[in-house]
């Protein structure tokens, strides 16, 4: 059964189903246009024209759209789909999810090698592509809850995943009844539109809200994973370390701990429609994480400090051209790092609000200590391993 | 080095042609003679360097190896690669791909820096594996142990069994799986790596194949149906085949360390012949020490003999008011053997249905007089049966003695009274005189001691059965319950309220034993105290309620419930358990 067609010329974006009696058009008028001018004129906009009249007439029809597809039995709540639940955070939300006995559904780019893990660890796994909107709908059948911790490769555009994927989720979710979604988005995102990524995680925001879907948005400050391979297998490795000078502080999380909050809040009713913010205990600077790094590991880094203006100046230089233009977006963030921001909130009020324990929440310092006493150890063993294998010629 | 020179020469005049070809081709030959040859110059520089540079490696090879053959091919390996490597160095594809793979670092690790968090990369190999290090085995759901351990579970569809293959996995174990069919469906439903063994529980041959090479079983098979045939399918035949198929592996491998396995029992005694009868010396006694109470007493008479059947018969009667007969002997223990590794006392015996009371003498071997005595008591059924006696169900007979160290134990004794005989319910229309007795004697073991438990059963608690139902599904479950309690594994029973469809790790729980719970519970927290309970060593050997918490009524909270919220970071269990009564 084909599901849903998505005619999509870019800029516009228009979303019919096939399966409802009448065709639904989203009723917000939200448009995408990538202007492209000039030199410095350049810089390419996610318009979010967010007018919030979801008409009656239109919402009845998605109801009756939504009937459609799940006539008879309920959805048990405790059917969930992970969205990029291969990454960082994502892999962490399925782990978490099915040791709390829920059924879990992974919706999983196809790949030639596939994401076997989830399916070790007893995850359902479903192929589909954000950005090939017509593979979604099939995907969102019998489920609850949606999880989305999804976001484009480094390495592809930005718009294509970040944007259009996730307006076509947002909007398939609305019309299949969808009874709550789980948006991550970064901390400040409303404060910096410069940066594309930030702009169309707030602008994902407010079209989330608008979608009168009954959701929960979580800002989020930076991972500790990111920084095992950023800062500490570099200088356990005695390979240089990259840092930048800049005077942002950021308040690093342990993902495990995000997975936790994040279902705590899921199972809260009150929250539906808040936007969260997790930020971790303490906000460090770059300098600051690769001194914690050394000191554990026992050794100097070789530490390279590349000044935030050059990368700003890069950033302008990669602008000019088009074909460097992703690469510009990827250095967007020296925007924010030059800012003197800090990349944390209180957690006091949060805590309360979930009835979490702060005690409870991870600390780099013991974070790192975990990792690095772990590694160290391993070390040893694999030294005094190849010590006996060890053949001289 | 000759080699070395020649294959040098060929390879540069390999080079030469390939040079010429293209830069005739590219360049349409108009590039002047003397800058060929100046282009041929420099790369002749090349080999011929890299060749000095694997002198000194093959001097050093001379140098601490000596046996000529092994020098030789030495050389050969070492003078194959840098000729290939002079030719890679110099091709000018593999030179742009090499300048290109160092540009693409570098920028990475500049763009890098513009990333507030930075996801994998699936290339980023060293990050990837050091990010497994961290999350793989070494998370925080690992267990130590779970790498070397196997779990059968049995029922693994359904709706506990589907959780806990899940958090076994998880935490690192290997699985295996019962299942009726192994359809598409099923197979999806599972994970991958979980081995999927097809078998019925009612079928003790597919369940032998099932146990092979498990370590532990979690049950959670139920019957689907009311209907007698199933329950007494699934619910107690499958738990006592289940029982019985592991035992015998465990006893396949204790049998094949010789009986020197942990696993094994301790033999006490046999009586198989009329020789094992020797030692046990026959005793009689009165409670009352009043001269004045004997005179109404008809007396009492007991005798241990071997009969012509084979059987060894304890048999007699008391008539006495306060009277006792009891048969008694010294043990004497292999060498090198103590009961203070064992749990406790297993007795195959048959008889007419009469309880008794066995004795335990506990005190220094040299010095009698500081002897202790401890008691439990027993009851046997009408024709044969096993009874398990733990050692922690021993009293002290003077209540301020220290509890049964199964280390002193010396002196085993097997009393009979008539206070205290229930009637035997079957032959209730023959008017048994209560006051005489029977006791075949089979044999008596020690049974070994373990730490942890070898098999969780999830039986249900009776809420939430239509009444209708309930004494048989009840009747079913117990009887499962009773043959897994009489297997001598180490075994935790788990009676859930009734079961709800939600996430676990939400609400209070609370354990209890002795039928008073009255709210449901989430199945993903029945599959946690399954899995928990695995490793738990307070765990091992109980049975007991449990569901969510409530608020006692008025005038029944006669009784400390204790609530435990389950979490990742504490244990519950463990405290919740170990105020609960064992071997239950």
């Amino acid at each position: 059964m084909k599901m849903a067609l998505l005619k999509a010329p870019t800029p516009q974006l228009q979303w019919r189903c096939s399966v409802a009696p009448t065709t639904l058009a989203f009723p917000n008028s939200h448009s995408i246009s990538a202007g492209r001018g000039k030199g410095r004129e350049w810089s390419w906009r996610v318009k979010c024209t967010t007018s919030a009249t979801t008409s009656g007439g239109g919402s009845a029809e998605i109801e009756k759209g939504a009937a459609n597809f799940s006539p008879g039995s309920p959805v048990r709540a405790t059917n969930i789909l992970v969205v990029g639940a291969t990454g960082t955070l994502g892999r962490q939300i399925v782990r978490r999810a099915l040791d709390e006995g829920y059924d879990v559904r992974c919706l999983v780019r196809p790949r030639p090698a596939p994401a076997d893990f989830l399916r070790d660890w007893g995850a359902t796994v479903v192929n589909a592509d954000l950005s090939k909107p017509e593979t979604i709908p099939a995907t969102l059948v019998g489920i609850h809850t949606i999880i989305d911790c999804a976001t484009g490769r480094p390495e592809e555009p930005i718009k294509t995943v970040d944007w259009e994927g996730k307006v076509a989720l947002i909007q398939c979710a609305k019309a299949m009844g969808i009874q709550k979604y789980v948006f991550y988005s970064i901390h400040n995102c409303d404060k910096h539109p410069e940066v594309p990524l930030m702009e169309i995680k707030y602008c994902t925001e407010k079209f989330l809200r608008d979608s009168a879907l009954n959701h929960i948005v979580i800002r989020l400050c930076g991972f500790m994973q990111g920084l095992i391979g950023q800062y500490a297998v570099p200088i356990l490795e005695e390979k240089s370390v990259w840092g930048t000078d800049a005077p942002t502080r950021i308040a690093y999380m342990d993902t495990q701990d995000i997975a936790r909050l994040t279902f705590i809040a899921i199972r809260n009713e009150k929250l539906n429609g808040k936007l969260l913010t997790f930020a971790g205990p303490r906000a460090w600077t770059t300098q600051e994480v690769i001194t914690l790094c050394e000191r554990l590991a026992g050794q100097d880094a070789n530490v390279t400090t590349v000044p935030v203006s050059i990368l700003r100046f890069t950033r302008q230089l990669t602008r000019v051209f088009e074909w460097t233009n992703d690469v510009a977006d990827r250095l967007a963030f020296s925007e924010v790092l030059s800012s003197d921001t800090v990349f944390s909130v209180p957690m006091a009020d949060t805590y309360n609000l979930l009835g979490v324990d702060s005690k409870d929440i991870i600390t780099l310092e013991k974070y790192l200590q975990d990792y690095f006493s772990n590694i160290l150890k391993k070390l040893k063993d694999l030294k005094a391993q190849s010590k006996q294998t060890d053949i001289y010629f | 080095m000759n080699a070395a020179a020649a294959s040098a020469t060929v390879a540069n005049s390999s080079f030469y042609s390939q040079t010429q070809c293209r830069l005739s081709s590219d360049l349409r030959g108009s590039i002047p003679f003397s800058k060929v040859k100046r282009f041929l110059f420099l790369n002749d520089v090349h080999p011929r360097k890299s060749g000095l540079v694997l002198v000194p490696r093959a001097a050093d090879g001379k140098d601490s190896n000596e046996g000529g053959d092994e020098v030789e091919k030495q050389q050969r390996v070492m003078q194959q690669p840098p000729v290939s490597l002079s030719l890679d160095d110099v091709n000018p594809v593999g030179l742009g791909r090499r300048s290109r793979q160092l540009f693409d670092e570098v920028w990475r690790k500049f763009s890098g820096l513009g990333q507030i968090s930075r996801t994998i990369r699936s290339d980023d190999q060293e990050a990837l594996d050091a990010l497994l290090v961290r999350e793989g085995p070494m998370c925080e759901f690992a267990i130590p142990g779970a790498q070397n351990t196997t779990v059968l579970v049995v029922g693994a569809t359904s709706r506990i069994g589907r959780i806990v293959v899940r958090k076994l996995m998880l935490r690192g174990y290997s699985v295996k799986a019962l299942v009726r069919r192994a359809d598409q469906e099923v197979v999806d439903l599972l994970p991958r790596s979980v081995e999927i063994v097809v078998g019925d529980v009612g079928d003790p041959t597919t369940v032998k194949a099932a146990v092979e090479g498990c370590n532990k079983i979690i049950y959670c098979a139920t019957a689907r149906s009311a209907i007698t045939g199933d329950l007494f399918r699934v619910d107690h035949r499958g738990v006592y085949n289940l029982t019985k198929a592991f035992q015998d592996h465990n006893n396949k491998l204790a049998q094949s360390r010789a009986g020197k396995s942990s696993k094994s029992k301790l033999l006490i005694s046999k009586f198989k012949s009329e020789s094992s009868l020797h030692g046990w010396e026959v005793r009689q006694g009165t409670y009352f020490q009043d001269v004045l109470a004997t005179k109404y007493d008809g007396g009492m008479d007991a005798k241990f003999e071997f009969t012509e059947n084979g059987d060894a018969v304890f048999s007699g009667y008391v008539f006495n008011r306060g009277g006792y007969v009891e048969l008694s002997k010294k043990l004497s223990l292999p060498l090198g053997y103590t009961l203070d590794r064992y749990e406790g006392l297993v007795l195959s015996v048959g008889g007419n249905g009469r309880s008794y009371v066995l004795i335990l003498e506990a005190g220094p071997s040299a010095d009698p007089s500081q002897s202790r005595l401890y008691f439990s008591r027993i009851s046997t059924k009408v024709g044969f049966c096993r009874v398990r006696v733990p050692f922690s169900s021993f009293r002290p007979v003077k209540p301020d003695d220290p509890v049964l160290d199964p280390f002193l134990v010396h002196t085993l004794t097997i009393r009979f009274e008539p206070r205290r005989q229930k009637p035997v319910e079957v032959n209730a229309t023959m008017q048994q005189d209560l006051r005489s007795f029977k006791l075949i004697l089979e044999y008596i073991k020690a049974l070994p001691t373990g730490q942890e438990t070898d098999f969780v059963l999830v039986s249900c608690s009776g809420l939430g059965i239509e009444p209708s139902r309930r004494e048989q599904v009840l009747k079913a479950k117990r009887a499962g319950e009773d043959s897994l309690r009489r297997s001598g594994l180490g075994y935790t029973i788990v009676r859930p309220g009734p079961l709800q469809e939600e996430p676990g790790g939400q609400r209070a729980l609370i354990f209890d034993q002795g039928n008073r719970i009255s709210q449901g519970i989430s199945c993903a927290d029945v599959a946690d105290i399954c899995v928990k309970a695995l490793h738990d060593t307070t765990a091992r050997n109980k049975s007991f309620d449990v569901c969510y918490e409530y608020i006692a009524e008025d005038g029944r909270e006669l009784y400390e419930l204790v609530a435990h919220l389950p979490d990742k970071a504490n244990n519950y269990l463990t405290p919740a358990l170990s105020v609960l009564e064992k071997n239950t």
